[in-house]
């Protein structure tokens, strides 16, 4: 590819203080081509794509547009240029409908300030028929799913002519087959010459998706290769910066002892199911967005109430118990989403490890903080939470170390069951490992995990058996070591025969 | 606590010692000295910078104090509650109307704290049980409260009451007012209760995530159900004081409370690096009202263009502070 890149960065810059966050990256975007930015929390990626937006300005350094250096000194403007970047929280009005939210603030044809609504609907129409998407513009965007509403936002990006489309972890909400609907469009625009950056921590759909990779490490540019030219120990490697350790320990040696047992659960969308956790081993959790997966682990933990079926634990029936008595039997739940399930943001790592032990930390209901302290420290320490103290903000942590912040609050209550709903979602692979190594730690002192993830891989490595759920009900229990991703797939389908 | 393993660039680290950060956190603070520099400078008379002159300003926010600091605890929460002022007019004139007719001091004051605790708890049932919007639940109440107290006083002002009640609201212990210290009294314990209990602990984390909260453990309902539990019983402490103090009672007297608290304690988040209210920032927030209300009336500034002063200033003070943060 020796044509003009349609977007490149020469020597850019950016300097928070004294900290250069990203130095002197020289990269060519070009189009017709999916190129990949990797690394891990930290190394600048957001930094760099925000600057190529034209969301924050450059310390040093340039931008060019088919080799002519340009200043945006706002996201409108690199999107006049064409360069339209979706962040990773979309940014769609939920009340509105996909043609609202397709040509919001721009101007449209007709009398300024009316909408022309027939118009709009078909314009709209249109917009998303480029991506092959057919359904319903004026349904309100928040009813949609997460795929369509990603889509919504791309066939905003389309209007405003966009040449160059910048993802932000775009399949973080998706499941594994709206995520192969989501490659093919952008398969498509590639195709159609659209010059597509992607910015993803799941190296797989990385290698099925991308032309061009680069990987950053500590703001600086480690290498750029066409994506056949490197594999996946390589990338990992680079982006740590060392060889990476095995990513999954090893699996349980011992059968355990039947800890949880679930029996005929119901809830809204879980129909009668039943499994068991056992001591020292990990049971994985598969299935496609809406099979009831998150509600399973709600629904144990006394987060949402069943309408049948029982939960025991040692034989004691747990079934009715709320969020605070399950947590003191030993059933403890760590959510899905850590800034809206797991975290207050506005206080301290500290305050946010105690929250979980409020009654261990006080005595007569006056707080303790020393015991406060100490016990965050205990936890910062175990789990190697990088931080200047326990007193720091966590809204000012990354990704993985908030994560960490929620596994040291739950894990502060000695649990003997664990569930874990997505507990690697968005995180890097060092400390994607970190947490897989965590887990084993604990099943050898005897706990029992319950792991939910979007991610079959991740099943397969980390789990002894999976769970699979398809529509509410177990479509089948399978050994993790013993079975491969098809398998699963089809049994997420509900396919019973595979 | 574990060394920083990763070298290189994280994100920035917060610079606390930043002067913009600095004004950001203390803006308000310097806004209230400003006001007091400002008014010594223009009081001729040289009244506005003396004890007694001081004493009269604490006097004259004492019972504000009481409503701001349980408005604090509901704001901590998440909430606010618009049915403060309408609750103490409607307890004031309860407990007149006891008085009245005779019922001794000490059940006159009970019913009317009683009625307080039954005002929160039906506001608190009513957002954290039912999960109706504060504004609207709070909104209804305030309507309805307001009637009862008209209906309870035939919407007139209620006088005669004993000498022993009034002297809550007119007494002095030494030097200083009796509301001065009930509202002292009541702020300590509302900051104790903030920021070393469990309780404290839990209102906070419920408002700045109530989701995170209930996942751990927290029984989010019962917390903020507390919350409106306390501000009902403040702002009935509040409408006593206020009827002791006036020796008489009125179905609208306490009715300005509600807004002017609203704006103690939003005053006071300024003061805050991560916009929660606390009490010390309510008690600054409620010095800009107290010392704004004093300076004007000294400087015989007609009560309406003081109205308008007091709103601009607070507009002032709050997008200060909100630019000031925004540039860090």
């Amino acid at each position: 590819m020796k044509a003009t890149a349609v977007l490149a960065t020469r020597n850019l810059s950016k300097d928070y203080g004294p900290i250069r966050v990203v130095a002197e990256v020289s990269l060519d975007f070009h189009a017709g081509s999916i190129h990949a930015l990797l690394g891990e929390n930290g190394a600048g990626k957001s930094t760099l794509i925000k600057m190529i937006a034209g969301v924050l300005q450059p310390s040093d350094g340039t931008v060019e547009v088919d080799g002519v250096p340009v200043r945006f000194r706002s996201v409108k403007e690199g999107q006049a240029a064409g360069i339209v970047a979706l962040p990773q929280e979309l940014m769609l009005v939920p009340t509105l409908g996909a043609a609202e939210n397709i040509f919001l603030g721009m101007r449209r044809p007709g009398l300024p300030g009316l909408l022309g609504r027939r118009r709009l609907t078909a314009d709209a129409q249109e917009q998303l028929a480029r991506l092959g998407q057919t359904f319903n513009v004026n349904t309100p965007v928040a009813e949609l799913s997460a795929v369509q509403q990603t889509m919504v936002a791309l066939a905003r990006a389309l209007a405003r002519e966009a040449r160059v489309l910048v993802l932000d972890e775009p399949t973080a909400a998706l499941t594994d087959t709206e995520t192969e609907l989501l490659f093919s469009v952008l398969r498509g625009l590639r195709d159609r010459g659209t010059a597509i950056i992607y910015v993803s921590h799941r190296l797989e759909e990385v290698f099925a998706l991308a032309d061009t990779a680069t990987v950053l490490r500590n703001g600086q540019h480690v290498w750029t290769k066409p994506m056949g030219q490197t594999r996946h120990d390589e990338v990992v490697a680079s982006m740590i910066g060392r060889a990476p350790e095995q990513e999954f320990p090893p699996r349980a040696t011992s059968d355990g002892e039947p800890v949880l047992r679930v029996t005929e659960l119901s809830g809204w969308t879980l129909r009668g199911v039943s499994v068991q956790a056992r001591s020292g081993r990990v049971l994985g959790v598969a299935g496609l967005a809406g099979a009831g997966r998150t509600e399973l682990l709600r629904l144990i933990a006394g987060v949402e109430r069943p309408q049948g079926g029982t939960v025991e634990l040692d034989g004691i029936d747990i079934t009715r118990s709320s969020v605070a008595r399950s947590m003191a039997a030993g059933v403890v739940l760590v959510p899905e989403e850590r800034r809206r399930q797991g975290l207050v943001m506005n206080a301290s790592i500290a305050t946010n490890i105690g929250l979980g032990s409020l009654k261990a930390l006080s005595s007569g209901g006056v707080m303790q903080p020393h015991r406060e302290r100490s016990l965050a420290r205990r936890q910062a320490e175990e789990l190697q939470i990088r931080a200047t103290s326990v007193l720091q903000d966590v809204a000012e942590l990354s990704g993985g170390n908030q994560q960490k912040v929620v596994l040291g609050k739950y894990l502060a209550r000695t649990p003997r069951v664990l569930l874990l709903d997505e507990p690697t979602r968005g995180i890097d692979v060092g400390t994607k490992s970190e947490i897989y190594h965590l887990i084993r730690r604990l099943t050898a002192d005897g706990v029992a995990v319950v792991v939910v993830s979007s991610e079959i891989s991740e099943l397969l490595g980390l789990a002894d058996e999976v769970a699979v759920l398809h529509e509410g009900r177990l479509a089948g229990i399978v050994d993790a070591a013993s079975t491969d991703q098809q398998t699963i797939l089809h049994l997420c389908y509900g396919r019973l025969d595979a | 606590m574990t060394a920083t393993t990763t070298a290189g660039p994280q994100r920035a680290p917060h610079r606390r010692s930043a002067l913009p950060a600095r004004l950001a956190s203390y803006g308000t603070l310097l806004g209230l000295l400003v006001l007091i520099m400002l008014f010594t400078v223009l009081d001729e008379k040289g009244i506005f910078l003396t004890a007694g002159n001081f004493t009269n300003i604490l006097e004259q926010v004492a019972v504000l104090a009481m409503v701001a600091s349980v408005q604090t605890v509901v704001m901590v929460v998440g909430d606010f509650d618009l049915s403060v002022g309408a609750l103490a007019s409607l307890v004031g004139v309860l407990v007149a109307q006891l008085l009245t007719a005779g019922v001794p001091v000490v059940p006159a004051i009970a019913a009317g704290l009683a009625a307080g605790l039954l005002a929160g708890a039906i506001n608190g049932f009513l957002v954290a049980y039912l999960g109706l919007s504060a504004f609207i639940a709070t909104l209804a109440a305030m309507t309805s409260f307001t009637g009862l107290a008209l209906l309870l006083s035939n919407g007139a002002t209620i006088f005669g009451l004993p000498a022993g009640f009034v002297a809550l609201g007119q007494g002095r212990l030494g030097p200083v007012p009796m509301p001065v210290i009930i509202a002292l009294a009541l702020a300590v314990m509302v900051w104790f209760v903030l920021s070393r209990t469990v309780l404290g602990r839990q209102w906070y984390a419920v408002g700045g995530n109530a989701e995170a909260s209930r996942l751990s453990g927290v029984n989010t309902r019962a917390v903020r159900f507390s919350a409106f539990l306390v501000s009902g019983l403040g702002s009935a402490l509040a409408g006593i004081i206020l009827t002791a103090r006036l020796a008489s009672a009125h179905p609208t007297a306490g009715d300005p409370l509600m807004l002017s608290s609203i704006a103690a304690v939003f005053l006071g988040v300024t003061l805050s690096r991560v916009g929660q209210p606390t009490i010390g920032g309510t008690a600054v927030g409620l010095g800009i009202v107290g010392v704004l209300g004093n300076g004007l009336n000294l400087l015989q500034v007609n009560s309406y263009v003081q109205q308008v002063l007091t709103g601009l200033i607070i507009v002032l003070a709050v997008s200060l502070s909100q630019i000031v943060r925004r540039r860090r």
